[in-house]
């Protein structure tokens, strides 16, 4: 079953898994060539550093566009393919879940094996650190993260979507009725620390993003 | 009587302008269901409601002895499922639609999917929303057969296809039942297709039921009636009469449901006599039961 449900979803994810697999090997090999004419190691890291933006980023989009492409087809056939199949409900968005997760594989691999071929041309300079495995962890539960917060809106109902949207709204709504009357509180700061401040649900996202430190 | 389908005071409804409204469905096992009614009677939702696709605001449905939505799972194992509109995956090859398929339903018969799939002429390497409507139905056709149903489930299969391609899907159904004595609960509003390989009918109209009784009885009870010197008053008569066109002092037409040939007596009883007893096909009297339910409605 999960077969079957794997080749199929090959079909509707396969350009995403290998454009996303490209960038994700050329990452590190592109921050090396960034920085590798740096002066001292504090340039080398900071060159470096720049490219940070661009695992995130990645992350987000290959997570995002994999979850899309594991309902897509779903919603236009209206679910009746789905419903009708004797499976239940939960266990074919499990499948569904599990078939968008492992294409995100090739993807972090890829960072693993870009990481380790920037390691291998001994371009690191003394006294710095990589941190390969780190990375590529780190890059794997961010678009694990992505996929899953864009999969559980993709299996809702448009009214499902429409009440993430009504949510976000509101949101900015309140931030504008709160600085129209001068109160000082900045509601989309507490929002944002929630979500991606320590322990909340996109901290994978924040912070550094470095294949080598001190 | 068993029933594989059953339904009691079943109550859905979508917004305000339509519902499903106490419907009682009774489809015995070993039959095919003709389920008749124009063009948004409800055909469609009281399907998906039988096999669990919406949720009924209320009633009670028994599916192949299981009820639903509870048992889903076992009772679409059981059933084989032609919905109105094409939902297999379009980007998908006819060799991996059949691959998914299959691998759903424990009770694929592959020699047979094949056997059919070289009978409907389907290639395995066309995309699915590059075939044209016709091998679209019988796709959606060999899927359902190929899983070795006990019921199947068809929401207007032949709708929009040509006479040839609506022939092979209607005696490969047929051919099925007579080898496997399943149920079929078909749906459509082309009554004539029915009328040839249906042996129950089930009328539908602004979500209610009807009418609902075995097929020979529809066709030989429904009669066109042209009778000479009509009372007034039709108290007593042992039949129905769905419609009446008045025309005092000459021949009346009456539309009468379960007429039978000794009820020429109770005509001369009252003084009146028949004239002429036209039977009626299955659109005519399709037809008029939606008129008279509709005037009595009113």
């Amino acid at each position: 079953m999960f077969r079957a449900i794997l080749v199929t979803q090959w079909k509707w994810t396969r350009t995403t898994a290998l454009l996303a697999t490209v960038a994700a090997f050329s990452i590190p090999v592109a921050s090396l060539q960034s920085a590798r004419d740096a002066d001292t190691p504090l340039e080398f890291i900071s060159r470096m550093q720049a490219w940070g933006i661009g695992y995130a980023l990645l992350a987000a989009g290959v997570g995002l566009l994999v979850a899309l492409a594991a309902w897509g087809h779903d919603h236009q056939g209206r679910h009746v393919y789905a419903l009708s199949l004797p499976v239940s409900r939960q266990r074919y968005a499990l499948l569904r879940y599990g078939a968008g997760a492992t294409y995100l594989v090739p993807a972090i691999i890829a960072v693993l094996i870009g990481s380790l071929v920037v390691i291998a041309t001994g371009a690191i300079p003394q006294g710095l650190h990589a941190f390969p495995i780190a990375l590529t962890l780190r890059f794997g539960l961010a678009a694990l993260v992505a996929y899953s917060v864009f999969f559980a809106i993709g299996a809702g109902t448009t009214r499902t979507a429409a009440a993430v949207l009504a949510l976000i709204a509101v949101v900015l709504f309140a931030q504008f009725v709160i600085s129209a009357s001068g109160v000082q509180f900045d509601l989309l700061r507490y929002v944002a620390d929630g979500l991606f401040g320590t322990g909340g649900v996109l901290s994978v996202f924040s912070g550094r993003w470095m294949l080598v430190d001190v | 009587m068993t029933l594989a389908i059953e339904t009691n005071a079943l109550e859905y409804s979508i917004g305000r302008d339509f519902r499903v409204a106490g419907l009682d469905m009774h489809v015995p096992t070993g039959s095919v269901y003709g389920f008749l009614g124009p063009n948004g009677a409800g055909k469609t939702t009281t399907i998906r409601l039988l096999l669990g696709l919406l949720r009924p605001a209320g009633g009670r449905i028994m599916v192949l002895g299981s009820p639903m939505p509870e048992q889903y799972k076992s009772v679409l194992a059981r059933t084989g499922y032609v919905p109105e509109r094409p939902h297999v995956y379009p980007s998908l090859t006819v060799a991996e639609a059949l691959m998914l398929h299959r691998a759903f339903h424990p009770t694929w018969d592959d020699v047979w999917a094949e056997e059919l799939r070289r009978q409907f002429t389907l290639a395995p390497d066309r995309r699915v929303g590059a075939l044209s409507k016709g091998e679209s139905g019988k796709l959606l056709m060999l899927l359902a057969l190929a899983q070795r149903p006990e019921l199947l489930v068809l929401d207007e299969p032949t709708d929009g296809l040509d006479p040839v391609v609506r022939r092979d899907i209607l005696a490969s159904v047929l051919q099925y039942v007579t080898d496997r004595q399943a149920t079929v609960l078909i749906s459509s509003h082309l009554v004539h297709e029915l009328e040839r390989i249906c042996d129950w009918v089930g009328l539908m109209d602004a979500g209610r039921l009807i009418a609902e009784l075995p097929m020979q009885e529809f066709k030989s009870g429904l009669k066109r009636l042209r009778v000479v010197a009509a009372p007034d008053s039709l108290a007593g008569v042992p039949f129905t009469v769905l419609a009446r066109e008045r025309n005092p002092g000459s021949v009346e037409q009456w539309l009468v449901r379960g007429w039978a040939p000794g009820m020429h007596e109770y005509i001369t009883s009252v003084g009146a006599s028949v004239r002429e007893v036209i039977d009626l096909d299955l659109e005519e009297g399709f037809v008029e039961m939606l008129r008279s339910s509709r005037d009595r409605v009113r």
